[in-house]
Formats: structure tokens, sequence, C-alpha cells
């Protein structure tokens, strides 16, 4: 993913998750560069992106 | 001449491991190189002794195991920042196999010069000239096998962010040959090789980088490379000390200026009839955005523009009108609150359950009703408002924008992170500050967030009802700017202290993409309404308590007089008591009073300043007490509601004296 504020392209595994910070749960990941809060992508957001890069592999074959 | 130690680990059943290091500047795309090389596992750890994190990773290239490090940036190998220490540190003791150099070919003449450094040293270095899609658009040309040539070094150019270029580049992995005698040698002027000549001549142990490149950083007073040397050279070291001060007393302080002025004709010499660029140079319309939004001239002017559009006319006049009116007035108040109020009489004979669901506080016609029809619709305007600059990388410039006023207050630049934050949520903005330098800053950034920036959800509310009294909303932002920047002058000044460091390097400005920013309003959105329901559900039950014990009517009237001198209706008082449970949520109870026509502009404006600046929510005070600690968070806590109070009580005696907003 790339940070939202200082443009650093870094896996989301790499952030900075989980400060406790927010009620109900992590759901932000912060930058390990300039700890900027990038918010998570939403599973179900995630899936209709699957769902999508799927299709595409399927129409390319 | 650098030693050639074997570094292969053997791991579990002798499987050779060879390292490749990718170093270069920072923001030129060794992270997605590393990414690209190494897929999905991979470790991150902090460099032993050190807060700097490295990032190993592993990958096959024909049939042989290769880790790659992916060190943290660096602009030069004499260094100055720990994460130029470690990445010089992981080049001296990890010994790679092969250093990956990576550049951004846009700034292939700045960044050149530590490729000379790397090979001056005689480190195994492939040149990636990086981003070149980027440079290929603004009309560069890189004649990147001529490079090679002169170089003597392989070159690939690449585009990693769109995945190009990445086969060549294992392919130079695995095909790398240590040839030594190949290496070329970059001649500086006599008087510079008369100085390295006469130095390196004195050493005479092996080094991982060459006596060369050793004898320049001892002449730039290297501190580590001289304790390396003293290590390695033992009852030599003294001479080559002495030769060192020597050449320093003859040069003073002009050997750095000098070194860098003949590195760059090098590279001058070095890109003659390799980097093409247009005469005229493109000038692309995100550079020239890019260069209006951080110059003081244009920049306060584009940013005033921003918040009109933005903030006014989008969040404050579309969200926190047209949309509240369409759900809040028509779909609660004329449709679905009678409706439910009639099934919930009808189902429930007690009339204190009944108050509870659907009366004066209930949870279903105050608190659902608050959040559903006032604050979601502001919120889902800001956080698109707000997705969108974000999208556009406006953020970084507006850092830099700010940075020197921000200075003056005993911020830096960086403090815009929190700042920005906050007006999305001031709670989570608080627990942002301790990303900063000093604590003095830490300090001063939550005090300013607690006073002075309002939540996203309190400034629509804001905005919207301010809008409806022509001159209200000047003299409310009038106020918090003056209010800002006057509390910040006083914290600074209270708080002494360097003011801290911050440079960054801005990413490109870029049209925002419509999925990103629909994803990033619906993540921010789901989250925080799923945050606030809850909170505003507890809200409703506590005002009920409050209403059948008489406790809240208590409140009220002792609040009263308090109320009424800074010349507000003593229902007013409601809209700070729901403010204390969450901001938003008070800018929301002015809503109503507004609504129901109980204030007027000047009352209106003066219930605005006052509950911006009162006392944060529960949940803010709560980080500013774990962040900052019980007595901080005490002292900030008590100043504010005092500050708020007095501001109130004399922006009420101003307009009252002026006859502003009569």
């Amino acid at each position: 993913m790339i940070c939202g504020f200082c443009g650093h392209e870094f896996d989301e595994n790499d952030g900075i998750k989980g400060c406790g910070g927010c009620s109900g749960g992590c759901h932000n990941v912060h930058c390990p560069r300039c700890n900027y809060k990038n918010p998570l992508e939403p599973a179900l957001v995630k899936s209709i992106k699957k769902l999508f890069i799927k299709n595409d592999k399927g129409d390319k074959l | 001449m650098a030693t050639s130690s074997s570094n292969t680990e053997t791991s579990k059943g002798s499987v050779e491991v060879k390292r490749v290091a990718l170093v270069g500047n920072p923001n030129v795309g060794k992270s997605v190189l590393f990414n690209a090389l190494t897929g999905a596992y991979v470790t991150v750890s902090n460099y032993p002794g050190t807060s700097v994190e490295v990032t190993r990773g592993n990958t096959t290239i024909e049939q042989q195991e290769w880790q790659v490090i992916d060190t943290p940036g660096m602009y030069s190998i004499h260094t100055i920042t720990e994460e130029e220490r470690v990445a010089r540190e992981i080049l001296l003791k990890e010994t790679p196999d092969v250093v990956l150099h990576v550049l951004d070919a846009r700034n292939l003449e700045r960044m050149l010069a530590m490729t000379i450094q790397l090979i001056e040293a005689e480190l195994p270095v492939v040149l990636v000239v990086n981003i070149m899609d980027e440079a290929e658009r603004i009309g560069l040309k890189i004649d990147l096998e001529l490079l090679s040539q002169r170089l003597g070094i392989p070159v690939i150019g690449a585009a990693t962010a769109r995945k190009r270029g990445i086969e060549e580049i294992r392919l130079a992995i695995s095909d790398y040959r240590c040839d030594s005698n190949n290496s070329k040698r970059f001649a500086y002027s006599r008087l510079l090789e008369h100085d390295i000549t006469e130095v390196a001549g004195l050493m005479q142990a092996d080094y991982v980088l060459s006596r060369r490149a050793l004898a320049l950083l001892l002449l730039q007073q290297d501190e580590e490379i001289s304790a390396l040397v003293q290590q390695s050279e033992g009852d030599r070291y003294p001479i080559v000390a002495e030769k060192v001060r020597e050449i320093a007393f003859k040069r003073r302080e002009s050997f750095h200026l000098d070194l860098s002025m003949e590195r760059k004709e090098i590279v001058r010499k070095l890109i003659k009839q390799v980097f093409f660029a247009p005469e005229k140079r493109v000038v692309t319309l995100s550079e020239r955005l890019s260069t209006i939004a951080v110059r003081p001239l244009t920049g306060v002017p584009l940013l005033l523009i921003v918040l009109y559009f933005g903030l006014y006319k989008f969040v404050g006049e579309f969200g926190a009108g047209t949309v509240v009116d369409v759900l809040e007035g028509k779909l609660f108040e004329e449709l679905f609150n009678p409706w439910i109020t009639g099934v919930v009489k009808g189902l429930v004979p007690w009339e204190i359950i009944q108050e509870l669901i659907v009366g004066e506080y209930g949870i279903i016609t105050l608190g659902i009703r608050y959040a559903v029809g006032i604050i979601l619709p502001i919120v889902a305007t800001f956080f698109i408002f707000f997705s969108f600059l974000e999208d556009t990388g406006y953020f970084p410039r507006l850092a830099l924008l700010v940075d020197r006023m921000f200075k003056h207050i005993g911020m830096s630049g960086r403090a815009v992170i929190p700042m920005v934050l906050g007006f999305g949520c001031d709670t989570m903005a608080t627990m942002v500050t301790r990303t900063l330098e000093t604590t003095r800053e830490r300090v001063i950034a939550t005090l300013l967030l607690a006073l002075a920036i309002p939540c996203s959800a309190q400034l629509g509310v804001i905005l919207g009802l301010l809008s409806m009294a022509p001159g209200a909303l000047l003299v409310w932002g009038v106020c918090m700017l003056l209010l800002f920047i006057l509390v910040g002058l006083l914290a600074a000044q209270v708080m002494p202290g360097e003011p801290p460091m911050f440079y960054m390097e801005l990413p490109p400005m870029r049209m925002p993409q419509f999925t990103n920013v629909l994803t990033k309003t619906y993540t921010r959105m789901q989250w925080y309404f799923m945050e606030i329901l809850p909170l505003f559900i507890i809200a409703s039950v506590l005002l009920w308590l409050g209403k059948v014990t008489g406790f809240f009517e208590k409140l009220i009237t002792a609040m009263t007089p308090v109320m009424a001198s800074i010349g507000l209706p003593k229902e007013t008082a409601v809209a700070f008591i729901f403010g204390f449970f969450r901001r938003d949520y008070g800018a929301a109870g002015l809503y109503d009073l507004q609504s129901k026509g109980l204030m007027d502009a000047r009352q209106l404006t003066v219930a605005a300043v006052t509950l911006t600046l009162f006392i944060p929510c529960v949940a803010q005070f709560l980080v500013m007490k774990n962040e900052r600690g019980w007595l901080t968070a005490s002292a900030i806590g008590i100043f504010v509601s005092l500050f708020a109070y007095g501001s109130g009580f004399v922006l009420n005696k101003f307009l009252l004296l002026t006859g502003l907003l009569a």
C-alpha cells in the first residue's frame, strides 16, 4: 500500500498495527516511515477486488 | 584494494545463500523492488543496537538462494543519520555479494555521486536506474549502455512500480561476476589525488572498502571509519591519523566542499552524451501545482480556496446543509420519528421506558437521529473531501507550507500529520502526537488539538450552522486561527527548547483515483460510525437517567449563570453537557437549538467558539492521560475549560460592544 501522507510504498504487514487506540479493534495501519494512519481496506472491498482480478485473469484466458 | 571476502552463508542442507543489498536515497523505489524480488515472506527487525528497522527476504534466482536486504535510505557512504550508519554497517559487516544501487532516473545527476562512491569503494555494484517511466514522460533520455561502459558496472533501466526491468535485475544479480581489474577509477584533481595517495599509502590492513574510499572518509573526519582504521592498523594508526590531521589543517573546512565539487564535475563528465534533457524542460501540471502549493505567496491562497470549496461549500453547505436537511429534517423529524414514537408507545405501556426509547433524549429520537441524521452525512462529506485531498498528495505540501509558521509555536511541519488527522478525530490525532520529535512538541500539539482543532463532525455542524448567519463563520474562523496562534506562541514561550528539524521528500502530486477515494471514505466512515453509534446510545441513556432523576435539570440550573455570563440562553448548557460525551454530539445539540430558533447570530457564534474550544470529549481526555500522563492531561483539561469560557466571555463582550453580528 502507498502511504497517504508521505507516499512511501510499503507492505501492509510492515506497517504498525494494533496500537490500541481505536475502539472496536484495529482497522488502520501506520506508515513505517512517517507514522501516518492509513485505513486498512475492509474485507468486503478486498473480496470485491479479488473478484475483479479473477475475472481479469479469466478474460485473458 | 578491498578484500573480496566470501560471505555466502551455508544453511541447513548445505545450501549456499548469497546476499544482495539494496541501497539508495529514500523514495527511489527500493522497497517496491524488494517486494518484487522477495514476495510475501519477509522479516523485519531492528538492526542490533539501533531503532532502525531492516527488512530481509529470500529469493531464488537460477537455482541460487539469495537473501535480499532492504537497507535504510542513504545519501552518501559518508554517513550523517542513524539510518545511513546502519546502511553502511550492512555493507561493511555483511559484505553482500551484490550491491544494487537504486536511483531515480529523474535525479540521475544528483544521485550518481553515490554510485561513484560505491564503485570507488570497490563494492560489487549493479546500478538500477529506476522510475524510467516518469523520466521518459517528462522527456528525459538516458543512454544506459554508454553509462554502463563509463561506470564499468551493469546498469539496468527499470520502473519497478510497473514491474518493468525486474527480470533484467534478477538476471544481473545472478550473472554478476566481481572483476576488480575492470573497476573504474574516477580521477580527482592533482591535489586531492595526492592527499588520497598519501593517506591510503599508510594503510596496510585488509578492509571491505577500498583504501582509496577509506582515505576519503578519513579526510572527511568520519569518526566510525577512524575507529575502524585505528582497530585494524593498530600501531600504525597514529601515523595515519597524523597525516589526516596535517591535510585537514592545510585544507581547513574547504575539504568537504572541494570533494563535493569535484564529484559533481566527475558526474557532469560521466553523463555527457548519456543524459539528455529536452531544451525546454517539460513541466508537468502536477509539478506546477506542487510548486504553487508549497510557496507561501501562492500556497496560502490555494489553501484558502481548498478550504472554501472543500470545507465550506462541500462539507458545510452541502453535507451539513442539504443532506442533513433531507435526512434529519425530512426523514427523521417528519417521517421516521413520528412513526417509531407511535409504534413504541403502542407496544410499551410504561411511560418511563417510552421516554428512554423515543423521548426528548431517547435512544432513537435523539441518539440515533443525531448519529444517522446529523453526524453521518457530515462525516461522509468530510471524509470524501479528506480522502480526495489525501490521494492528490497535497498533505505533505501543506506540511512544508506551514513548517515555518509551526516553528514559531514550537512545532515543525511534521505536526501537520496529527493536526490534519485531528480534523477527522482528535482522539486518534492525540495518539499520533507520539511520533513528534521532542516532548515539548508533543505537549504543544496535544494542547492545540484539545483546544483549537474541531473534529470533522463538529466542524461540519459548525460550518453548516454558521453559514446561515452572515459573518458568523468569518468571526468564528478568525477567532480560532488567532487563538491557535496565540496559545501556540504562549506555549512555546512557557516551554522553551530548540525548534525541531523537519524535512521530507515530496511524493509526486497525482490525479486522485476514484476507487481509492471511495475505498478510504467507506473504510473511515464504517469505523467512525461503528465507534460513535454505541457512544451516542450510551449518552442518550445517561441523559435519560439524568432527566428521570432530576440531576440533569439541576446541572442545567447550575450552569445557567455561567451560560448567561457569556450571553447564552440556559438551553445551551444542554449542548455543552452533550459535548463532554463527544464534541460532535455537542455540536449536534447546538444544531438542534438553532433549528428551534433559540439563538441569534451573536449567541450562535459565541456558543460555537466556546464549544469548539471547550474541554475535549471523554475519549480524548483518556488518550491524553495515556500519552502525556495524569498531570499534563489534567492541566490541559483545566486550562482548556477556563480558556474556552474566557474566550466566550471576551468574544461576547466584544460583539456586544461593536454591534458586530447584531
